[in-house]
């Protein structure tokens, strides 16, 4: 995956993306969704990150051609994805409504988005698709009576049942208990590992860190970041945080902490919190307490300020 | 082609819908069942202008379709699930034809039972004029389900939209502009009416029955290719 932000990898020259998405913009009245974007996705997992609101749906709907562009060109597998529909033996996409139909049952769904999809063998395929999302037990049971959870596997089933070469899933852990994050995680590693490409939008960066090889970072409608996720890492441990730091005696703790390495700036609040700012967070998680016990300072707690998504996503814009 | 066409029937075909249609489509049989009872209430001619053309026309078949037309793409689009089908590998004018052929399905037997029924009752069971008015009755379903499922697609107040097109096109401009009846579905439903039994509705100025055929399918086309139209180009929720 290449893309127009930082910190940027790029991949071999010779491999063909999946999915080539050209100085795409695209605006609704005067209020701009996504500005001027461009990245290549290959095979494997990619996540699309980024704050609510940022575009991630807007992009993702163009990527599936369900929106058209301002402007720029999206292509998967080398065509044009709008007003395509042959495209779509190849791609299966989940988006983030989680609307069913209520009065089908769960295999009844699955069975009809595989034959819209053109699904021979559709009686295996099913089964297959239903085993793969854990729901067997479920699949005769009317939608309308499934947990949110159940939904939106029975909908990722429906997503899978036609064996799709790319997978495009928006927020596709909305509503997963912890088991089902697991169960999805191996699956989705499983249908990478086979070859498949899977593109994935979340505003959870932990979830994106856990599941993608590459990620996309989407600020404001623009792509902020592209990459491994390690260099993204790296671009996040270098920036500065501020810690609040409450305890009994601020000014004295902050007689020392000033002479801390991991420290660039301290003050002192006017409601008595002392506020440092550090570029080296993990290492003023060691040293701060040390630094109390030897001034015999009582401390109470320590909070970061900025450690919002929104914040991280801001300081890569910024960079 | 066919799943979408039975998806479209299931979600079109709830009680409260059917019944809501029903009483529609049983208002003009009892008015004619009234006019009948007592002979000085109005003229057959009256009553064909009246029952016949304004209000099973002109009212109840194009309420009977607007409630289930806009339905048939305004419920997917309202709740998130039209990009099942977008997404799928099918031609767009399969999923505009199988919408309407459901629409169809669903609102052509009840009005057409109900034209039926009314004009078996207010000509004491002459079939050539009961055919024709069936038949007008289904052209009409036809046309109506052709513009409202478009409707559907095309506005997000599909329902109000269509409610005042019923209102005042084709209940007050249609009747009472000269020129206007012309682009009216009513008029052409009751031509052909007219067409296949030529004492009826006398009173009005016909288009001829081959104008009226011609009319039935090029606008049932030109809505229909509107349908894919808007279908191609839309962004799709």
């Amino acid at each position: 995956m290449t893309g127009n932000g930082l910190p940027g990898v790029r991949p071999n020259a010779r491999e063909t993306p999946v999915i080539r998405v050209d100085g795409v913009s695209r605006w609704f009245g005067s209020v701009v969704a996504v500005s001027d974007v461009t990245f290549d996705v290959m095979p494997g997992i990619t996540g699309l990150l980024g704050p609510n609101g940022a575009g991630k749906t807007t992009l993702l709907r163009m990527m599936t051609g369900l929106a058209k562009t301002s402007r720029g060109t999206v292509t998967v597998f080398g065509e044009a994805v709008r007003d395509n529909p042959p495209l779509y033996r190849r791609i299966g996409v989940m988006s983030e409504h989680e609307t069913v139909y209520g009065f089908m049952k769960g295999r009844e769904f699955v069975t009809m988005m595989g034959r819209l999809r053109g699904v021979r063998d559709i009686e295996t395929a099913v089964d297959r698709a239903i085993e793969i999302v854990d729901l067997a037990d479920a699949q005769h049971r009317q939608m309308s009576t499934y947990s949110r959870g159940m939904r939106q596997r029975m909908r990722l089933a429906g997503t899978l049942v036609h064996d799709p070469e790319l997978l495009i899933l928006d927020e596709p852990l909305n509503g997963a208990d912890p088991r089902q994050r697991v169960h999805f995680k191996h699956l989705l590693e499983t249908l990478a590992a086979e070859g498949r490409t899977i593109v994935l939008s979340s505003h959870i960066l932990e979830e994106v860190e856990q599941l993608a090889d590459t990620v996309l970072l989407v600020v404001n409608g623009k792509l902020a970041a592209s990459g491994g996720f390690r260099a993204i890492r790296a671009a996040l441990n270098q920036r500065p945080y501020h810690v609040r730091v409450l305890c009994d005696s601020p000014r004295k703790l902050a007689a020392g902490v000033v002479k801390l390495d991991s420290v660039d700036a301290v003050h002192i609040d006017p409601d008595g919190a002392m506020v440092v700012l550090s570029r080296n967070v993990l290492d003023l998680q060691i040293e701060l307490p040390r630094l109390a016990k030897a001034e015999n300072v009582s401390l109470r707690r320590m909070e970061p300020l900025d450690d919002s998504l929104e914040s991280v996503f801001g300081y890569l814009v910024e960079t | 082609m066919l799943s979408i066409y039975r998806l479209t029937l299931r979600q079109l075909s709830s009680p409260g819908r059917v019944g809501i249609m029903f009483v529609l489509a049983i208002m003009p049989v009892v008015i004619a069942a009234m006019v009948l009872a007592d002979n000085d209430t109005m003229s057959l001619t009256e009553f064909e202008q009246f029952v016949l053309s304004t209000m099973l026309a002109g009212s109840i078949v194009p309420l009977v379709v607007l409630a289930i037309a806009t339905s048939a793409f305004g419920n997917e689009i309202e709740d998130r699930t039209l990009a099942n089908l977008t997404l799928a590998p099918i031609p767009r004018w399969r999923i505009a034809a199988a919408k309407l052929l459901a629409s169809i399905t669903i609102a052509g037997p009840l009005v057409v039972l109900s034209a039926v029924a009314t004009a078996h009752v207010a000509f004491l069971g002459e079939w050539n004029a009961t055919i024709a008015v069936a038949a007008g009755a289904a052209a009409a379903v036809v046309m109506y389900a052709s513009l409202f499922v478009w409707l559907g697609l095309a506005s997000a107040q599909a329902v109000g939209v269509g409610l005042l097109y019923i209102v005042l096109w084709e209940g007050f401009f249609a009747q009472f502009v000269a020129g206007v009846r012309l682009l009216s579905i009513r008029y052409y439903a009751v031509a052909l009416m007219h067409g296949l039994d030529e004492r009826r509705f006398e009173v009005y100025d016909h288009a001829s029955l081959a104008a009226a055929i011609v009319m039935t399918s090029l606008v049932t086309g030109g809505f229909l290719l509107l349908a894919i139209r808007r279908l191609r180009r839309m962004d799709v929720p």
